[in-house]
């Protein structure tokens, strides 16, 4: 889960010729890329959102939506608005070469390309979009502490609980709050404070599973999103995430200071299938209130509108029961 | 007419797709000579078009020129007998390719 920019390798190729696909691949797999092929616009698109690719290569001439308008579309869609569009094709009009570029394409090559010349202008184009790839991570991480922002977070629910309600997939919210951050921060300064955050932020991150997302959700409040995760799991790694907060020491002027953290865990399972991020935040939150009350570093799961303590009882939630609970 | 070899042959990433390219050319030019018989203009410029854009790029120049002087009658809505004159060069330049490995 540690937030890394891969490099970008995938070309899609529109184009109605299929001696220009078998072209491009011979051109490009030498270079490393994925070369993946769309014979017509519409399903250009369709394949552009479902395979996010690198970059496309777009041909004008093509059957029923013509280049022009699957630019159009593509910059125009959220979900592929980043992706960076060649035009490869061999109209060779000065007017076209305008439009296709006003329309939001980098670049505009005609046919029959120079291969060497296609490849550096492959290279430029996956360069770019390398740099564009890591400035959207940039804006989605904590500066802080390098986890996940809130925005990110948001995103990620709303798009987690989306697949979990498809594919009937259980997805769990662990909410962490700092105990007592005011005084620590009081007492020791708020360079301290921060050390806390960042040490605390580093235990999460590193007792958390790969899959896990890690999130700074605002002052000394943490998120972390369990995708495919029930209940039951969700308390064994909140459970492991606070003794890993609690045995973690900070040294302020020669005092050794402990910090805990109080755990507040639902899960989509059990919350009905119309369930809002809202209202899975909501329940995660009624946990980690019950947390604070019952006198902080401690888990509580919410199920069925009641809180469950966890810790120090890994049994309170009942023995393990059939997959249809 | 000189039979016509691509550039490219001896280039081991290119071998294979310029021999399909090439052994696929009897059916282009069974294609282009059906269009004209049918007077089905509009596809025989997209095949001309196709064939501008591709030849080049398989190794053969001389394809995507001749093709493109095809494709610019076609476009500028040129007679009948010139649009003919254009395809059947561009048969000719087609029927002299020769298919790599096949010496």
């Amino acid at each position: 889960m540690n937030p890394e920019v891969p490099n970008p390798n995938r070309v899609l190729v529109i184009d109605d010729s299929e001696s220009t696909h078998k072209l491009v691949i011979a051109r490009l797999r030498p270079e490393g890329l994925e070369v993946i092929g769309e014979l017509d616009g519409e399903r250009g698109i369709e394949r552009s959102v479902a395979d996010q690719p690198d970059l496309i290569l777009l041909d004008i001439g093509l059957p029923n939506v013509d280049g022009f308008e699957v630019c159009r579309r593509l910059k125009e869609h959220p979900a592929t608005r980043n992706i960076p569009i060649i035009f490869l094709t061999g109209t060779t009009d000065t007017e076209s070469k305008v439009r296709g570029l006003d329309l939001g394409a980098v670049d505009y090559v005609t046919k029959p390309f120079d291969q060497v010349e296609l490849r550096a202008r492959v290279r430029a184009a996956l360069r770019t979009k390398r740099l564009q790839d890591i400035l959207e991570q940039q804006s989605f991480l904590d500066g802080l502490t390098g986890l996940w922002n809130r925005s990110y977070l948001d995103r990620r629910l709303e798009s987690e609980l989306n697949v979990a309600r498809r594919y009937g997939r259980p997805l769990s919210l662990v909410l962490v709050d700092v105990d007592h951050f005011k005084r620590v921060n009081d007492s020791f300064g708020h360079l301290f404070g921060d050390i806390v955050l960042q040490g605390i932020a580093e235990g999460l991150r590193a007792y958390a599973r790969r899959s896990d997302i890690v999130a700074r959700y605002g002052g000394e409040e943490f998120a972390i999103l369990l995708t495919d995760t029930n209940l039951r799991s969700a308390m064994y790694v909140s459970e492991r995430l606070r003794s890993s907060a609690e045995s973690r020491h900070f040294e302020a002027r020669s005092e050794v200071v402990s910090v805990t953290a109080s755990f507040g865990v639902a899960c989509s399972e059990e919350l009905g299938a119309d369930l809002t991020p809202e209202e899975l935040i909501r329940a995660a939150d009624v946990g980690l209130y019950a947390s604070k009350d019952a006198g902080r570093n401690c888990v509580h799961l919410y199920r069925n509108g009641e809180v469950i303590l966890t810790t120090g009882d890994p049994g309170a939630l009942g023995p393990e029961e059939g997959e249809n609970t | 007419m000189d039979p016509i070899r691509s550039t490219y042959e001896s280039d081991p990433d290119m071998l294979e797709i310029v021999r399909e390219f090439a052994s696929e050319l009897p059916e282009r030019i069974a294609r282009i000579e059906s269009l004209l018989a049918s007077g089905a203009w509009p596809d025989l410029q997209t095949l001309a078009h196709q064939l501008k854009g591709a030849g080049g790029g398989y190794g053969f120049a001389s394809i995507t020129e001749f093709a493109a002087r095809l494709e610019q009658a076609l476009k500028s809505g040129s007679a009948e007998p010139l649009v003919k004159d254009r395809a059947a060069e561009l048969c000719a330049i087609l029927r002299a390719v020769v298919v790599p490995g096949a010496r």
